[in-house]
């Protein structure tokens, strides 16, 4: 009787724990040597002490200049309902030459990676986080290609709006550096001398107007 | 009779005028939509504040003042000079960000994008109908290993009643011939069935010992809850958001960065709300409210949605580590997706159908140099492996058909542990 009461015990207490065995994993697990596999030193996004923000993730000292990055770009960003600066960043001109072949293969690429999930990877605006106002986004983004205000926009605007953000559009300087906005830039103005003899988007009682008057503003 | 027939066409007159209007009216808010998409909606919507207010109701707002609108949209630097009122509040309550000037729209064109913001909302197309259908909680796949086990418990209890009814056949059959059989001992004190019993469950227990042994400081298939539940599947898989876009820091260097908040308001400044993907569910099948996910992150970013501007008082996200390899592993992202031109999903598995990440390797040392072994290197088109002069050659002469990353010396100990 004892051991049929143990035997029903041990049964009972092995299938709770199969029961209770869930298969999310929620915590990593030991190791074996914690002082080996844990770094002593801080890493990259690992907490520390010594700074107030208690981040080991530093930014760089301001003014700093990568090695073989091009120099900074020197107007500032405007204060809140200034546009003067956006303004005068029309006079800024590409530091880039003509780029080479693999040049611009990589700024089709960084086009294709940063910009075109809004703009398209036609440049018509129509990315795939606005998909003809199915996507989630809830404002229309800029078609680069065939809207005469962005066909005439100066690359040193671009560049300011790239740099800084416009509109809805956030600041893209943590994700490309200067050579590369300035690549994409060239990308999208080279995308945009092809297509400049093309019509102009779905504004039928505009077409003939819209160029005239776009560079008034 | 005269009378009647003068009623009669009055009344045709006034019906097909009502059509006429209601026509144009249609054609008008039609071509309004066209205007709006092209000219407003990159910084207006019906209702929605983005960077410029919500156009529903935008007359009412102006007094029904028609002529002021056309003036503003002309021209709304002189309007605001002008002092009008309502033009004044409106520019200073958007932090003086003037409106583009439209001098290329009509009046007539203006009037158009005014019934089309104006017309009643279309009907909402079954909401939730079509997003409820993918990704529901995967609660209902047959457990199938269940099935297997209680199957392999009754037959193992047949076989034993089988055994037993054997046992006591020959029994009565060697009785009958008379041939004295001993004493049958109980199976449990039967030493060959003590024996079994003994080597299975040494070898149960010597392989649950190997396993743990060998799992620990592996987390394969470890999932934490992230502060904020961020899906991969609607970013990288519903959206089409390259995993370069925020984690451009795998082809730079050593780490696949994490994106700091900023990269997630060069979105979500305009998306503040989840409402047209597919339901979503965390791992245990309760339901995320996306839209509280969003807050979440206004929140961290230190973002005022009503007034569009950041408070200040941003702190960084604090995700959760899933992959980490041990101190004593050098391992480079840059090394493996620029040079080596691999796909994110070659060791993190399909992150573009995950709600929540998980450890999809279990990233011990035999996965790495398995890799290794088999891999083949990108020789064509990469000038990173330019230097291997004799590979090159021996390709060309049709000597090598491929390179694998163990004969570059992907397998030496000193690359990854030194």
């Amino acid at each position: 009787m004892k051991k049929l009461s143990i035997i029903s015990l041990l049964l009972v207490t092995l299938m709770v724990a199969a029961v209770s065995c869930s298969d999310i994993k929620r915590k990593p697990g030991r190791v074996y040597m914690p002082d080996m596999a844990y770094s002593r030193a801080y890493e990259t996004y690992s907490a520390s002490p010594i700074f107030a923000d208690g981040q080991t993730n530093r930014e760089a000292v301001a003014g700093t200049v990568k090695r073989g990055e091009l120099l900074p770009f020197h107007v500032a960003k405007d204060k809140t309902g200034d546009t003067s600066n956006y303004y005068a960043s029309k006079l800024v001109k590409s530091p880039l030459g003509e780029m080479s072949e693999d040049d611009k293969k990589e700024a089709e690429r960084l086009f294709l990676i940063n910009c075109a999930i809004c703009h398209g990877p036609k440049l018509d605006g129509n990315g795939p986080l606005w998909k003809d106002g199915d996507g989630p986004y809830p404002s229309k983004p800029a078609a680069l290609v065939g809207d005469a205000r962005y066909e005439n926009m100066p690359e040193g605007q671009m560049f300011y709006s790239v740099t800084y953000g416009k509109n809805l559009m956030g600041s893209y300087a943590s994700q490309l550096d200067r050579k590369q906005r300035w690549m994409v830039i060239a990308y999208i103005k080279s995308k945009q001398s092809k297509t400049v003899a093309a019509p102009a988007i779905a504004t039928p009682t505009l077409k003939d107007s819209a160029t005239a008057k776009a560079t008034t503003k | 009779m005269f009378q009647f027939r003068t009623q009669v066409k009055a009344l045709q007159t006034a019906i097909l005028f009502i059509l006429l209007i209601s026509f144009s009216l249609r054609i008008n808010a039609q071509e309004g939509k066209a205007l709006f998409n092209a000219k407003c909606a990159s910084c207006h919507a019906i209702d929605k504040q983005l960077v410029g207010p919500a156009l529903r109701g935008v007359e009412d707002r102006w007094g029904g003042d028609k002529a002021m609108i056309h003036n503003w949209v002309h021209n709304s630097a002189a309007v605001i000079k002008s002092g009008y009122p309502r033009a004044v509040e409106v520019y200073s309550q958007f932090n003086k960000v003037q409106m583009t000037a439209f001098p290329e729209l009509a009046d007539k064109d203006i009037d158009a994008i005014l019934a089309y913001v104006s017309a009643p909302p279309a009907a909402n197309t079954t909401p939730g109908s079509a997003p409820s259908s993918a990704g529901a909680p995967a609660d209902n796949k047959d457990d199938s290993s269940l099935l297997f086990g209680i199957l392999t418990l009754i037959l193992a209890v047949i076989s034993l009643i089988l055994l037993q009814v054997n046992s006591n056949l020959r029994k009565l059959s060697d009785d009958r011939e008379g041939v004295h059989a001993p004493e049958p001992v109980p199976f449990y004190r039967n030493k060959a069935y003590i024996a079994t019993g003994a080597i299975i469950l040494f070898l149960l227990a010597g392989y649950f010992v190997f396993q743990g042994a060998q799992g620990l400081g592996r987390s394969q298939n470890y999932q934490p809850e992230q502060p904020i539940f961020y899906s991969h599947t609607v970013h990288a898989g519903v959206n089409q958001i390259s995993c370069l876009y925020c984690h451009g820091g795998a082809q730079d260097s050593k780490h696949a960065n994490i994106p700091s908040v900023n990269v997630c308001m060069n979105c979500h400044m305009g998306i503040n709300e989840y409402a047209k993907g597919p339901k979503l569910y965390r791992e245990d099948g309760s339901e995320v409210d996306g839209t509280a996910e969003i807050k979440k992150l206004y929140q961290y970013a230190g973002w005022d949605p009503t007034t569009r501007n950041y408070t200040g008082n941003g702190k960084p996200v604090e995700w959760i580590r899933i992959h980490n390899l041990p101190d004593h592993v050098y391992f480079n992202h840059s090394q493996h997706v620029k040079a080596g031109k691999q796909q994110c999903q070659t060791c993190h598995g399909e992150i573009q159908k995950m709600n929540e990440v998980y450890q999809f390797a279990n990233l011990s040392m035999g996965w790495c140099v398995n890799c290794h072994r088999e891999t083949k290197v990108q020789f064509a088109d990469n000038k990173f492996y330019s230097i291997y002069e004799k590979f090159h050659e021996d390709i060309k002469n049709k000597k090598l058909d491929s390179v694998t990353v163990e004969k570059i010396g992907g397998t030496e100990c000193q690359k990854c542990h030194y």
